[in-house]
């Protein structure tokens, strides 16, 4: 109940903190007891990773933290100042998906598209340290992640191609290439 | 210059000697127009696509790109780079942050508020309470019962008191910890069946309309066919009383809105809504605006499934702060609070009886349902409906009888969700004949089998019945899970059931309904010189793939790839009405109308062609960018060759499309209630384990069929169909809203309302039927809801074939299956629950009769499909009646009552004695 709340007043002292998030080093004042998804969205500005629950039961808020997959909802940002953070918005090489990205989209392992996030970067975290997960191997890597659309079988789908692509050597189609011409000719 | 080049040169002269320029708009890659993909041509059209149930009225419009092929969501790039944009990632300069104070009682009288204390914290911007808006809105226009912020009473633990703009979230919840609320505490209600009585103080005044003084929000009695004589013709009963817990949608992203009040004195919202068209009319009600001076901007939906199709009070709440501080407000919900807002599944009490006769025909179903609505009606008039009136098929039956009420009670309301107000009736009803065919020892499908009825027929209640996939479904899936090698005959502890589910697509009579005859859906397209489509729809996206489905539509329909249309569906300022995404109707209605404004275009660029080449349109086909004679393909143009012609003189070029649905049905009242255009089957077979010692569940495998009509995108329905097992897996397993002693709902969170993890969910085989809907988009009906409905009754009936012991509260918790295993152990005087006996089948007589029956209506069926039978057929006609006409026209005990006789009501059942109260307006006071 938000009337029996604790006060929350912003305290007066920041304290400053820098870490590197998707590659590029940010500093920024924060408030000792500030969290580390509040400073994501709020000041770093990465909208891509999401609060669905605030006490990590969904894993919307996913982050690796050094390449771990934790729970932003539930880290002190101070804890992990002078970390490497990625989020969502940094498994993308420019405009070269992450493979988990790409057969996403094409396996349908998204739907609304909000649990998405968390879910990509624990498979790309999990992809990194076993590029052949087993069908049970990737179960329990996306565990502590709710999806309430896909029912998460097309997740697992994803995943296993995205592992095939993977370990294929093929990259994924680049979001910038030409795209279908009105005006085609006709060849016989 | 000859006549060919002159012919090629139409439109763009080019100086002689000089390099051809390219037309504006070329540019790309694959310069070379792609054959037509003749095994997606359908044959009515001379191509390869098979089809066996004839043809399809949209099939000269397939050009065999799009259109049933896996396509993935259009928006799905943007979705997995982490830049799709939710309620809460709408960031605007200068936003203030808004928080909402409130109730801590269930019902209580608001006497006063005092704000000094928060108006004085610095950083606070301004505080809104119920005297700001007084108006009273709600989903459906007849029962408009809810404010912005409590009006002299608050309803529920969780309504809303006050609200709060501040420069940041920690001032603004201090503000909201400093607003002191005085309330006087009235007696609340939580037991639904309390809601019957009479009150001092009901939870609502209805006015002239109110029923009695009790907190009845609305009552339903129905009576079709043969009811004085269903018990006298019964060979067999099913009785049961269930108890549903209410459940929650638990969509991933909590509710969250900004509002932008901008300079020149027009409203923003952004809101992750269903259903924007309705937001947009509760917004013109509550701030006393015209609805020309409000935007509503639909941000990407993290998940809808009902909870998120009403207009809601925090979106009011933002708009008033954003117009009282002048700056963008953002008001986010946590998780708990969402809970408080609900709008989940109604917790309700259902009294199932199902008859059958010694031909094995159900000659009777009788429902009684009380469902309790919480605190508000939100859609609950809809739902009070549904619960009967959505399991008159696919069954033929003898006799429906229907009584249902909704109650207020002081909890959260109760609203729409994902199968709305017939998951769980549908549920009992299949429960129910698997205990029927086990007392007539007959298999429970062939029971099915035999009492479906046809395509082309009217339901008891005289809903209109176009395709039904049933038949397929039920032997598809008897097929893919072995059931005749497993039912009935698998060890203690492993069992496997059936259940079924029937889905309105799209609701015939819309909520708003306007004399006017207003489309339910329309779709604008501009097409301007550049080739790319641009398609304005007002259809809210919200993860099913709305857009991507009117993309395929348009693209299939102009022969154009997908990347080259642009889906607009985002605010009420540029898209048409629509109404939005609720009742399955989307797919549907958009679709339509998107084809019907694409048709148009189609014209013109086929009249363009034939100028162009000198061709009859009649012999002009669209294939990959280019249209061209089907006799000799080498002559054609390219489609932006023919749009620019087209466009000559009038640039570019726009269409409009709208879907409306066709007069039907019959005139009783509450006859619209559950009539669709088309309606959605399925048909589920689940494989369980029991562990007899804990009365854990576990559910292995799932073979899901479902008749959609039409897959214009499959990958989407086996999204559809996978996720909607997940979600009823929830509601049979382990998802509750549970309410303390003291009315308390005890389990805000995702910890304590358990949805289903990966480890959780079972192995799900989607079946797609295609049953090819005359009315439907290129043949497609809905696939979001209704395949939901079965895996709740194939779960239940799957726990019985393995320990033999049913359960009728939901969820099946393990602590609730043991305490029933026990009770089964004490009266076989059993003590080990290992030593339970599982149960067999020994067919009768009866087997071979319905075996019989459904061969001889299979070939019925397959008759009717092919058009070679086009008989009007009425429900009633396996009991001996005249198909061609309604019963009731024809015999004096075919009944058709929406009123309780005097008989009745000396023992009503529990929903039923609703109706011994009389309305004020009724009384003659």
């Amino acid at each position: 109940m938000s009337v029996i709340r604790l006060p929350m007043l912003p305290g007066s002292e920041k304290i400053p903190w820098k870490a590197s998030i998707n590659g590029k080093l940010i500093s920024k004042p924060i408030e000792s007891n500030a969290i580390l998804l509040d400073v994501l969205r709020d000041q770093v500005g990465t909208l891509g990773v999401k609060r669905g629950c605030d006490m990590g039961t969904c894993g919307c808020c996913s982050v690796l933290i050094d390449g771990k997959p934790k729970l932003s909802c539930l880290v002190l940002a101070q804890e992990v100042s002078e970390s490497e953070i990625t989020t969502v918005e940094g498994l993308a090489d420019g405009h070269h998906l992450h493979p988990i990205q790409e057969m996403f989209g094409e396996y349908g392992g998204s739907q609304c598209g909000f649990c998405t996030p968390g879910f990509l970067v624990v498979i790309s975290a999990l992809l990194e340290e076993n590029p052949t997960p087993n069908d049970s191997e990737i179960k329990n890597a996306i565990e502590g992640n709710l999806c309430r659309c896909t029912g998460y079988q097309q997740i697992v789908d994803s995943v296993r191609a995205a592992s095939e692509l993977l370990n294929s050597g093929n990259t994924v189609s680049n979001s910038t290439e030409p795209k279908s011409n009105p005006n085609p000719g006709f060849d016989e | 210059m000859s006549e060919k080049e002159k012919k090629e040169m139409v439109g763009y002269r080019q100086q002689p000697g000089k390099i051809p320029f390219s037309r504006p708009g070329s540019g790309g890659k694959s310069p070379f127009s792609e054959p037509r993909d003749e095994e997606m041509i359908p044959e009515s059209q001379g191509g390869k696509k098979n089809q066996p149930w004839g043809g399809h009225r949209h099939d000269k419009l397939i050009t065999g790109r799009v259109v049933g092929k896996s396509t993935s969501l259009v928006d799905s790039k943007w979705k997995v780079t982490g830049r799709a944009k939710y309620g809460d990632d709408i960031r605007l300069p200068n936003e203030l942050i808004g928080k909402i104070v409130r109730s801590p009682h269930h019902y209580a009288r608001v006497l006063s508020i005092d704000l000094s204390k928060a108006l004085d914290l610095p950083g606070v911007i301004s505080i809104a309470t119920g005297d700001d808006a007084k108006n009273k809105f709600g989903v459906l226009p007849v029962t408009k019962d809810e404010h912005a912020m409590a009006v002299d009473r608050v309803r529920h633990i969780g309504d809303l008191v006050a609200c709060v703009a501040a420069e940041d979230e920690g001032t603004a919840l201090e503000a909201v910890r400093l607003i002191n609320v005085e309330y006087e505490i009235l007696e609340s209600i939580h037991d639904m069946k309390d809601g019957l009585n009479d009150s001092e103080k009901p939870i609502h005044d209805r006015g002239e309309y109110h029923i009695g003084e009790a907190n009845v929000q609305k009552r339903v009695f129905q009576e079709f066919g043969n009811i004085d004589s269903m018990q006298e013709n019964a060979i067999a009963s099913h009785k049961n009383n269930w108890f549903f817990n209410g459940v929650n949608h638990a969509a991933t992203e909590p509710h969250a809105v900004v509002a932008d009040w901008d300079p020149s004195g027009r409203l923003t919202l952004y809101t992750p809504q269903q259903v924007p068209h309705y937001v947009h009319r509760a917004l013109a009600d509550v701030l006393e605006i015209p609805m020309h001076q409000i935007n509503v901007h639909r941000t990407f939906v993290g998940g809808g499934f009902g909870g998120k199709s009403d207009p809601f009070p925090h979106e009011m709440c933002a708009s008033i702060l954003a117009r009282k501080s002048g700056r963008p407000v953002r008001i986010t919900f946590d998780r708990e609070e969402v809970y408080w807002i609900n709008r989940g599944r109604h917790p309700s009490h259902i009294e199932m009886n199902l008859h059958a006769d010694e031909k094995g025909r159900l000659c009777g179903i009788e429902t009684d349902a009380l469902i309790d609505g919480g605190a508000f009606a939100s859609f609950g008039h809809v739902t009070t409906y549904y619960n009967g009136v959505l399991h008159t098929a696919p069954y033929e039956i003898g006799a429906f009888h229907y009584t249902g009420a909704r109650v207020w009670t002081n909890k959260p309301a109760s609203g729409a969700m994902r199968g709305h107000g017939a998951v769980n009736s549908r549920c009992a009803v299949e429960v129910g004949i698997d205990d029927l065919s086990e007392q007539l020892q007959v298999d429970p499908i062939s029971f099915r089998l035999a009492n479906l009825l046809p395509p082309n027929s009217a339901t008891i209640t005289g809903f209109r019945v176009t395709s039904i996939g049933m038949r397929e479904c039920l032997e598809r899936v008897m097929e893919e899970s072995d059931w005749k090698n497993k039912f009935r005959k698998m060890p203690l502890g492993h069992g496997i059931g059936i259940g079924c589910g029937f889905f309105i697509s799209g609701s015939g009579l819309p909520i708003h309904w306007d004399p006017n005859k207003f489309p339910h859906a329309t779709v604008h397209l501009k097409i301007d010189m550049d080739g790319g489509v641009t398609v304005h729809t007002g259809a809210a996206d919200i993860g099913q793939g709305s857009d991507t489905v009117v993309a395929q539509s348009v693209a299939e329909v102009l022969g154009l790839p997908l990347d080259m249309i642009r889906i607009k569906s985002r605010e009420t300022d540029t898209s048409p009405v629509d109404l939005g995404s609720y009742s399955s109707r989307v797919t549907f209605m958009n679709a339509n109308a998107a084809i019907s404004a694409a048709m148009k275009i189609r014209e013109d660029l086929l009249n363009a062609t034939s100028e162009i080449t000198d061709s009859p349109i009649e012999k002009l086909v669209i294939g990959d960018r280019r249209i061209f004679r089907k006799d000799d393909p080498a002559v054609g143009v390219s489609y932006l060759e023919a749009l620019h012609k087209a466009q000559e003189e009038r640039g570019a070029l726009v269409a409009s499309g709208a879907y409306r649905t066709p007069p039907m049905g019959r005139a009783h009242k509450g006859a619209a209630a559950g009539l669709a255009p088309a309606y959605s089957f399925s048909a589920y077979v689940a494989e369980v384990k029991v562990d007899v010692e804990t009365g854990q569940t576990k559910v292995e495998k799932v073979w899901a069929a479902h008749d959609c009509g039409k897959a214009l995108n499959p990958l989407a329905v086996k999204g559809q169909i996978i996720g909607s097992c997940h979600m009823g897996m929830g509601q049979v397993l382990s998802e509750e809203m549970r309410y303390g002693r003291t009315g308390n709902l005890m389990n805000t969170d995702l910890l304590d309302y358990k949805i289903p993890s990966v480890h959780e969910m079972p192995e799900v085989t989607p079946i797609i039927v295609e049953s090819n809907d005359p009315e439907g988009p290129f043949g497609a009906k809905e696939a979001g809801e209704g395949p939901l409905l079965p895996i709740l009754p194939a779960v239940c009936n799957a726990v019985y074939d393995a320990i033999g012991v049913r359960s009728n509260e939901l969820p099946i918790t393990p602590d609730r299956l043991y305490k029933n295993i026990e009770k089964k152990c004490r009266k076989l005087k059993i003590d080990d629950p290992m030593d339970l006996p599982s149960p067999r089948l020994e067919y009768s007589e009866l087997q071979e009769i319905l075996e019989k029956r459904s061969q001889e209506h299979s070939i019925r069926d397959r008759d009717r499909r092919l058009k070679s039978d086009i008989k009007p057929y009425h429900n009633g006609a396996l009991f001996g009646m005249d198909p061609t006409i309604p019963p009731d026209e024809v015999d004096e005990s075919w009944k058709v009552t929406v009123i309780p006789s005097e008989e009745y009501l000396e023992s009503p059942r529990l929903a039923g004695s609703a109706w011994l109260h009389t309305e004020r307006r009724k009384r003659g006071e």
